[in-house]
């Protein structure tokens, strides 16, 4: 099944394949946590892809914009999770941040806006401009550059669950 | 984050290598100061190297893009190539983003001509022969390696793996427990997991990159193997260094290179010596050098390795069977005489003679009085613990 269909398919059959849990003020005591952990999660799962290097250095430079995101946009309290599992072809990376409703309303905008018809003149727009860097930008990059297919979950208590779809070894170089 | 950034004036190329991702611009002082110096220095083209950088996050990206805004802005007639490699899958998409900018930036992919006479050696036809030729010199190195310090259960690497046979050897006779095995040419590549497929082998990660620039790890492996390949490549040294990089302290560097002008046999001997004088010189021609073999020492010591062993072995025709031996000749005679001699531009009459060599080679191989060599030196270091 290709990774479309399997995208398409809400019903695929995601197996687990790693899971790290950590306190998200603990996480967000240090910046190079987020390459510390998308870098280890991506050896982790990459060993039995095609090309292991080619797909680890994909994998974690899109895993580590996921937690670059969660590290600027969290509440304090609970645990940050980061869940990956495989259907075939598609890796599914599931984070989990404690939210308050404001951040909220930013995860729920800008999943939105990964799903518009404008999103990669939208990213190209925000990566060009000048000033602040919108914090979004990591989720439009995965939906642009990395294909990424993005939603959003309610998790346990206040937290979100951003649930991201990618089918890397599908990817033209 | 660590990266390095370095302006080499020469080639007006600003080069970025490593890991970028900072938690704000404040942290990107040193690029900042560095592209400004080298935009403002340049006449016509900066080139913006980033074939070694594995990552960059948008925070550096978005800096990135406003210092080549700015420099485009304050010098219109600058013009800025960026090279990213093929090698890092995210870097060609993500830097393309900048040929927008202005029409005076191109963003290219670096992912062809990493040597010389790479057309002509990645050629997928080219495969048969390659298998030939470590049938042929696979009965000599299973012996040799255990005495460079090769032994069952170690982390191994193959660079320059090729068609990924010599790989697959390793992985039946010496079972190490992680083999990974890195080529840049495609074609190669497929086939090595094709064969891998076939027979059922599981535990060798064939993996896409470029030996200069490879996306390994430091310190990985106890054996790293680079077998006939510093010979094509102009810089040898930066892929040993490599190599030494990629190996554990105290683990072993082994390379196989060639001295082609000692090439031989009997009988026709004068020709064929005359027609192999002639293919080093045209390898060095086209800026690669098949005399390398036996400088591999030198080449180790100047890296850093220690405990330097070296050796070489003839491949000769009374190794298995004589018709093998023929036909890489025959090989060599296609691609050398077919393909280099005459993108050099050689008469009519050199190429003949130049063949004749070979078939007088071929002669040798098959005569039944006759012998025939090809030989290979063998060098390995140690990385200092």
């Amino acid at each position: 099944m290709s990774a479309d269909a399997r995208l398409r398919d809400g019903g695929a059959d995601f197996k687990p394949l790693f899971e790290i849990a950590l306190g998200v003020e603990t996480f967000a005591s240090n910046w190079a946590h987020c390459d510390k952990i998308a870098t280890y999660v991506a050896r982790m799962v990459s060993h039995n892809r095609t090309d292991s290097l080619l797909y680890a250095n994909l994998f974690s430079s899109a895993l580590n914009e996921l937690l670059e995101t969660a590290f600027r946009a969290h509440r304090g309290g609970g645990d940050l999770a980061c869940h990956v599992s495989r259907s075939g072809p598609v890796d599914r990376i599931e984070l989990t941040i404690p939210c308050d409703e404001d951040l909220r309303g930013f995860y729920a905008r800008a999943i939105e806006e990964s799903h518009g018809n404008n999103v990669a003149e939208r990213y190209v727009a925000a990566l060009l401009a000048d000033g602040t860097l919108d914090p979004s930008i990591g989720l439009l990059e995965l939906a642009v550059d990395y294909k990424a297919r993005l939603s959003l979950e309610p998790g346990e208590g206040n937290a979100v669950r951003l649930v991201a779809d990618l089918a890397l070894e599908e990817m033209p170089a | 984050m660590s990266f390095t950034i370095r302006y080499d004036d020469n080639n007006q190329e600003l080069m970025v290598a490593g890991s970028m991702s900072p938690q704000s611009a404040g942290e990107l002082g040193e690029l900042r100061k560095t592209f400004e110096k080298s935009a403002r220095a340049v006449n016509g083209t900066l080139y913006l190297n980033v074939k070694r950088l594995i990552r960059l996050n948008n925070i550096a990206f978005h800096e990135l893009a406003g210092l080549v805004t700015r420099a485009c802005q304050e010098k219109p007639d600058l013009k800025i190539s960026v090279v990213t490699s093929s090698v890092v899958g995210w870097s060609a998409r993500k830097f393309s983003k900048l040929a927008r900018i202005s029409p005076n930036i191109s963003v290219e992919q670096y992912d062809t001509q990493f040597y010389p006479g790479q057309d002509v050696l990645e050629d997928g036809g080219f495969i048969p022969i390659l298998r030939t030729q470590t049938k042929m010199t696979w009965r000599h190195e299973r012996e040799i390696l255990p005495r460079h310090g090769l032994k069952p259960g170690m982390a191994v690497a193959d660079v320059c793996c090729g068609i990924g046979d010599f790989a697959a050897l390793i992985y039946k006779e010496f079972t190490p427990s992680r083999l990974v095995a890195i080529d840049h040419a495609k074609p190669s590549l497929a086939y090595a997991r094709k064969v891998a497929a076939d027979f059922g082998i599981k535990g060798i990660e064939y993996v896409y990159g470029d030996a200069s620039q490879m996306l390994l790890e430091d310190n990985q492996f106890d054996f790293v193997t680079c077998r006939h390949s510093l010979q094509v490549f102009d810089r040898p040294e930066l892929i040993l260094k490599e190599l030494f990089r990629i190996c554990k302290p105290g683990g072993r560097v082994y390379i196989t290179n060639e001295k082609n002008s000692h090439c031989l046999g009997e009988p026709r001997g004068e020709s064929i010596q005359w027609t192999y004088t002639e293919v080093a010189r045209l390898w060095d021609h086209f800026k690669m050098d098949i005399e390398l073999g036996p400088k591999s020492r030198r080449y180790m010591m100047e890296t850093g390795f220690e405990d330097i062993r070296m050796e070489s072995f003839m491949v000769t025709n009374l190794d298995g069977d004589p018709q093998d031996f023929a036909d890489v000749i025959q090989a060599w005679e296609d691609v050398y005489a077919g393909k280099m001699s005459v993108e050099r531009g050689d008469s009519e009459e050199f190429n003949k003679k130049f063949r004749q060599g070979f078939q007088d080679h071929i002669f040798a191989a098959l005569h039944p009085k006759g012998y025939a060599g090809w030989p290979i030196w063998v060098a390995s270091g140690r990385k200092p613990a």
